[in-house]
């Protein structure tokens, strides 16, 4: 006899309410899935296709299992979105500026650079620059894992790796052509290209970056899921 | 938007409308929803539980465990005060949609 507590509780691992409550809705949901499947039974139907259909009344358990997270606990949707989305996307922020900023302070000081106002204000930008988008990807990684372990959608694991580079687009698509417009001291006749280069060493360079090591980790960290949830069927 | 809202609302009404007549688990209760609808409403697991702890959240249903002839523990659930005072006026607001459905189709057919 097929122990139905056990793979329900295997397939709702990321639910995360008090032992107590996952026990009762585990329990609750083996005991649909174990009736549906003994029907099936009663029908004539053989074991082996008798699960599959029972199995079959649940596409996607992650998705359950966030549903049930959602309105099984006594925080609000908010706090969710808080644990989803606010925190995993300000860690990348602040430390995507965290390490930028630290790269500038401590990062490799050009020998042939003359020192005329400070070192920190010579730095060529590719010595401070390329540094920091090589360690974007650790960010964006960072960035999936924590919005994936908070029970976030593929939307707000998106969101959270690519959120350092928003700053940046709002400045570059909105602040600097108001700027432009509105501030006769800026030179209208390289704005374009410097608008351009800014866009693609601000936000495109950095936000591939970051979703190169963020979409990385989301890829390892569902195929860990899948592989339990194989072990588990 | 609106597919997910009526969808959600035909559900509750449903399940409100099937536990008037008493306690029910939740495999009983897709069972009779589905039999009663001749198969027009079906529920999955999947879409049955996460509106059944809405509901109870929300205090129109509440669920005890019970044991069943075969020893197998049920989760039962019965219809509240609340639930039962939501049901009313959940039923007007459906029968007044499909009147205004039907008389829609009429007026396309003439």
């Amino acid at each position: 006899m097929r122990d139905w507590e056990e793979l329900v509780e295997r397939r709702l691992n990321g639910l995360a309410l008090e032992p107590a409550e996952s026990a009762a809705v585990i329990a609750e949901l083996a005991a649909h899935l174990a009736e549906t499947c003994e029907e099936l039974r009663k029908q004539g139907m053989a074991e082996e296709e008798a699960v599959r259909r029972t199995l079959s009344q649940v596409e996607d358990w992650q998705k359950l299992t966030r549903l049930i997270q959602t309105v099984r606990t006594k925080e609000n949707t908010m706090t969710n979105r808080i644990k989803q989305f606010w925190l995993p996307s300000l860690l990348t922020l602040l430390l995507s500026m965290g390490l930028l900023a630290l790269i500038q302070v401590f990062g490799p000081n050009p020998w042939l650079v003359a020192r005329k106002s400070g070192w920190s204000l010579v730095a060529p930008v590719a010595v401070v620059y390329l540094p920091w988008l090589l360690s974007l990807p650790l960010v964006g990684a960072m960035g999936a894992y924590f919005s994936n372990r908070g029970g976030g959608s593929q939307r707000a694991v998106f969101a959270s790796i690519v959120f350092p580079v928003l700053p940046y687009l709002v400045f570059f698509v909105v602040a600097l052509p108001v700027m432009a417009i509105f501030n006769d001291q800026l030179a209208h006749s390289i704005m374009f290209g410097a608008l351009f280069v800014g866009l693609f060493a601000w936000v495109l360079a950095p936000g591939g970056a970051l979703l190169a090591g963020g979409l990385l980790a989301q890829f390892f960290l569902s195929r860990r899921l899948d592989s339990r949830r194989i072990a588990g069927s | 938007m609106i597919g997910t809202e009526i969808k959600r609302g035909t559900a509750e009404l449903a399940v409100l409308s099937v536990l008037e007549h008493g306690p029910l688990h939740g495999y009983e209760m897709a069972r009779r929803i589905e039999q009663q609808t001749k198969g027009a409403l079906r529920f999955t697991l999947a879409a049955l539980y996460p509106m059944l702890y809405r509901m109870e959240q929300r205090r129109w249903i509440r669920g005890s465990w019970e044991t069943s002839d075969n020893g197998r523990r049920r989760r039962c659930y019965c219809l509240t005060p609340a639930g039962k005072k939501k049901l009313s006026p959940l039923r007007q607001e459906w029968s007044e949609l499909f009147q205004a459905l039907r008389r829609l189709k009429k007026v396309s057919h003439a």
